[in-house]
């Protein structure tokens, strides 16, 4: 019996409803994945997981493995990060590409803005992130700096305090996250954080 | 009659008219209505020729329950259930047992013998939960007490009584009488003259004496209420040196521990199924005509023309089902991550629901060394992260038995568990053992931690709203949202009780009846529209 035969024989009239979509299939093992960060790792707000699919491959394998080794989500103070941590420690380096091909391979919605800021004032300050993120926030590959438009704009502000406290990217040998670190100085207050992230709304 | 309060009022009722006075009037008044529980709700089948369907998203106790009144009514139902088992927070593990920790996943290494068990989620249930002991008596679950405190477990703090631990008989014994203490004096200062007659002031020094075991002059020397600190069958007992007011008060179990018994939810006797409370979900799972579907993610839900889409995940697969209503067991958390057309307002709602933080661990001892110092049952209380040890009551006098190494529910103590290794858990547990019972890790042979906030599609029990937002939204996610309703003990005033979660499904069931009415109409009149 096909698995749709047996299924459909548990049930019962629903038969005539069921239909199949084609979103990326969740591999085996990794379901988990999409409690926290949603359907097609949209992203869930209230958990603080943020929105996957967008991301692109390298940057995503390079979390993954900084996460595994402690050099991002382990400050105690993080709180987002070190829930995030143990879920990359089960990940071995083959897995690890399965999971990012998989993670590519979703679709969920540009998310949308919940943060409110003077953008044109955020407009001013991404000048100076725009050489690396690009001037439409999409990444750029070359330089290891992932698309911002991708991800939900409470995570880009959390992901700016944390690069300024010292929360993320502080270990010398997190040679990507120190720049951000560099990076995240122009913004000198959460207010600038918030219209930067303001101005990035209006690119997605 | 406004100045009184309602417990000067049944006082006065109780005086003149005995208890059975007592028991109308508290009912009248709205009190006590736990006791008055009816039974579950009946619902209105609906007539037409075509079987009524419905989806339980989830296999909870709310979504248990549900099914098996929907199907007593002549519902078709189907369970959706994202986890390998059903009973949601309801788990109780034995040998070779998955407890699906995200990220540390354990296998449970009892013994594989029928009394070493541990309810890694709810473990005792008191007398007047009338909504979950209904289901245990019409269904045929078996229960035993459970002694849920122990006079002669103990309170341990570091910073008190140099750590060392106390018998919660003599801390009981020794405030009663410090307090006791106290009354005497000022009544004796005529501190209650304006208050009490000279004849009521004199029972007053006489309750005081004799609540508190107090000399003639009042004076509170110790009890042998507390037991002795010699043979007291063959010598003449010696009590045990009193606790002083100052340390008593410096001391923290009586901001704790002391109250254990004392809450309504922990009023004494409680009552455990026999052989592990999943014996409830057992119950629901004979008596449902349709098995849950498991590993079966809900993914997406739409209410649609006249009923509710469901897209769940299933082995990669998504799939898509429709039924007439949907009754939602989901923690609430989660639905951000889940698709759906849910009006804003509703998905803020259940947004608002925030995790709890619940935190246990369970040991396997090789022997039951607390037995031997008098400890049948009950709980220790520790100031350390642990908070409580817990001692079975069940199967008493065999030969191992599972202790309950720490239960917390402080969301910041349950964090820093959550943070550490397992290794580092059971370290940490078994050192505040030591504490209280010296060897206590030495009669260790293997554990489980339970971290509720970690487990997979739970992710935390005892979920929270914000007063601000229970003002704005908890009716609201008790009114059915389309054809949509949702369950759980989170859409109840009682989170992390299963009578929570089975009076959410009632409350439910009775919004479906006005649905069903309502449907029909519309559905008489041609105006089919959802
Ligand atoms: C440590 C602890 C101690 C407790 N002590 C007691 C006690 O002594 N007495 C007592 O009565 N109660 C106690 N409780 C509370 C009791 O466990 C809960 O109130 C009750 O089990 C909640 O049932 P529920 O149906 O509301 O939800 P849950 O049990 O949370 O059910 C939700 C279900 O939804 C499923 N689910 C999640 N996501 C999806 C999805 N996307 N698709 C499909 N299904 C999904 C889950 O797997 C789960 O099965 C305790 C709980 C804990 C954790
Ligand atoms: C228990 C919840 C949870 C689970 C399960 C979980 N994550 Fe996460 N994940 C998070 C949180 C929270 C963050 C945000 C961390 C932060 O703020 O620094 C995160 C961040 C990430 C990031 C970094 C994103 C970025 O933009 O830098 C990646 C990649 C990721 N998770 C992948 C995964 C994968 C793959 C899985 C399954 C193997 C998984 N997560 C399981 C909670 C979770
Ligand atoms: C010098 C290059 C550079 C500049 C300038 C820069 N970034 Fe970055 N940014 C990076 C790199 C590289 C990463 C990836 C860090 C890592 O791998 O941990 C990153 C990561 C981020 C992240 C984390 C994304 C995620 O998914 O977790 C955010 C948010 C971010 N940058 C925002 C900004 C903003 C806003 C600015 C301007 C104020 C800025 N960046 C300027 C290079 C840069």
């Amino acid at each position: 019996m096909s698995v749709k035969a047996l299924l459909c024989a548990v049930l019962f009239s629903l038969c005539g409803t069921f239909v199949q979509a084609e979103p990326a299939p969740t591999p085996e093992g990794l379901e988990f994945c999409t409690v926290c960060h949603g359907n097609q790792l949209k992203g869930n707000s209230n958990i603080a997981a943020p929105r996957l699919s967008g991301l692109d491959a390298d940057y995503l394998a390079r979390q993954l493995k900084a996460f595994r080794q402690g050099m991002r989500g382990a400050h105690p103070d993080d709180e987002n990060g070190s829930l995030m941590r143990p879920m990359s420690s089960l990940l071995s380096e083959a897995d690890i590409a399965q999971v990012v091909k998989w993670i590519t391979a979703t679709e969920s919605p540009v998310p949308a803005p919940s943060i409110t800021g003077d953008s044109e004032h955020g407009r001013q300050l991404f000048q100076s992130c725009a050489a690396c993120h690009g001037a439409n926030a999409m990444g750029n590959v070359q330089l290891g700096a992932p698309s911002l438009v991708a991800l939900n704009d409470w995570y880009v502000v959390n992901q700016l305090q944390h690069f300024r406290d010292g929360l993320r990217g502080e270990q010398a040998s997190d040679t990507y996250g120190q720049m951000m670190v560099a990076a995240s100085k122009v913004l000198s207050s959460n207010q600038d954080i918030n219209d930067v992230v303001a101005y990035i709304n209006t690119l997605k | 009659m406004q100045n009184f309060t309602r417990r000067q009022f049944l006082s006065l009722v109780g005086a003149a008219g005995g208890t059975s006075a007592l028991l109308k009037t508290s009912l009248a008044l709205g009190l006590m209505a736990d006791v008055n529980y009816a039974g579950p709700v009946s619902i209105n089948a609906p007539t037409s020729n075509k079987k009524p369907t419905a989806l339980i998203l989830g296999a909870g106790i709310a979504g248990l329950a549900t099914a098996l009144e929907l199907e007593r009514a002549g519902f078709e139902c189907i369970i959706i259930e994202a986890s390998f088992r059903p009973g949601g927070r309801n788990l109780t593990v034995r040998h070779g047992d998955k407890i699906d920790e995200m990220g540390n996943p354990q296998i449970c290494q009892f013994d594989q013998q029928e009394n070493l068990y541990f309810n890694c989620g709810p473990a005792r249930i008191p007398g007047h939960h009338r909504r979950l002991l209904h289901y245990c008596r019409t269904l045929n679950v078996p229960l035993q007490i459970k002694a849920n405190s122990c006079k002669l477990a103990y309170f341990q703090d570091d910073k008190t009584f140099g750590g060392k631990p106390i018998r919660q008989i003599e801390y009981h014994a020794d405030v009663r009488g410090l307090l006791s203490e106290l009354v005497w004096k000022s009544a004796n200062a005529k501190h209650y003259d304006a208050l009490l007659s000279e004849e009521d002031v004199a029972k007053l020094v006489k309750f005081a004496q004799l609540h508190g075991d107090l000399s003639e002059s009042g004076q509170y020397l110790g009890t042998e209420r507390a037991g002795a600190t010699n043979d007291r069958m063959l010598q003449f007992p010696t009590s045990h040196q009193p606790i002083e007011l100052q340390a008593m008060l410096n001391s923290s179990f009586w901001h704790g521990g002391l109250l254990g018994a004392e809450l309504y939810d922990w009023c004494e006797p409680l009552m455990e199924p026999i052989g592990g409370m999943d014996a409830v979900v057992k119950a629901f799972l004979r008596n449902l005509k349709k098995a849950p579907l498991l590993n079966a993610q809900v993914k997406k839900i739409y209410n649609v023309d006249g009923g509710v889409e469901v897209t769940f995940e299933q082995g990669g697969r998504y799939h898509t089902v429709k039924a007439d209503y949907c009754f939602n067991n989901i923690p609430a958390y989660f639905m951000a991550g889940i698709d759906n057309n849910f009006t804003q307002q509703y998905q803020a709602g259940l947004n608002s629901i925030k995790r709890g933080h619940l935190f246990k661990i369970a040991y396997q001892m090789k022997e039951r060394f607390w037995e031997k110092e008098g400890i049948y049952g009950g709980i220790s209380y520790s100031a350390d992260p642990i908070t409580q040890i817990w001692y079975p009551s069940h199967d008493i006098h065999t030969a191992k038995g599972i202790v309950l190494g720490a239960y917390t529910w402080e969301p910041q103590i349950s964090a820093k568990f959550e943070a550490m290794s397992q290794t580092e858990r059971l370290q940490a547990g078994a050192a505040s053992g030591n504490k209280i019972h010296p060897g206590f890790s030495q009669f260790i042979e293997n554990g489980i931690t339970i971290p509720w906030a970690r487990i997979n599609h739970q992710m935390g029990c005892g979920m929270r709203m914000d007063e601000e937002d229970f003002l704005a939204y908890f009716e609201l996610l008790q009114q059915p949202e389309g054809r949509h309703l949702m369950i759980g003990d989170q859409i109840s005033h009682h989170s992390g009780w299963q009578e929570g979660a089975l009076a959410s499904s009632e409350q439910a069931l009775q919004q479906l009846n006005k649905l069903l009415v309502m449907h029909s109409q519309q559905a008489g009149g041609g105006r089919y529209v959802s």
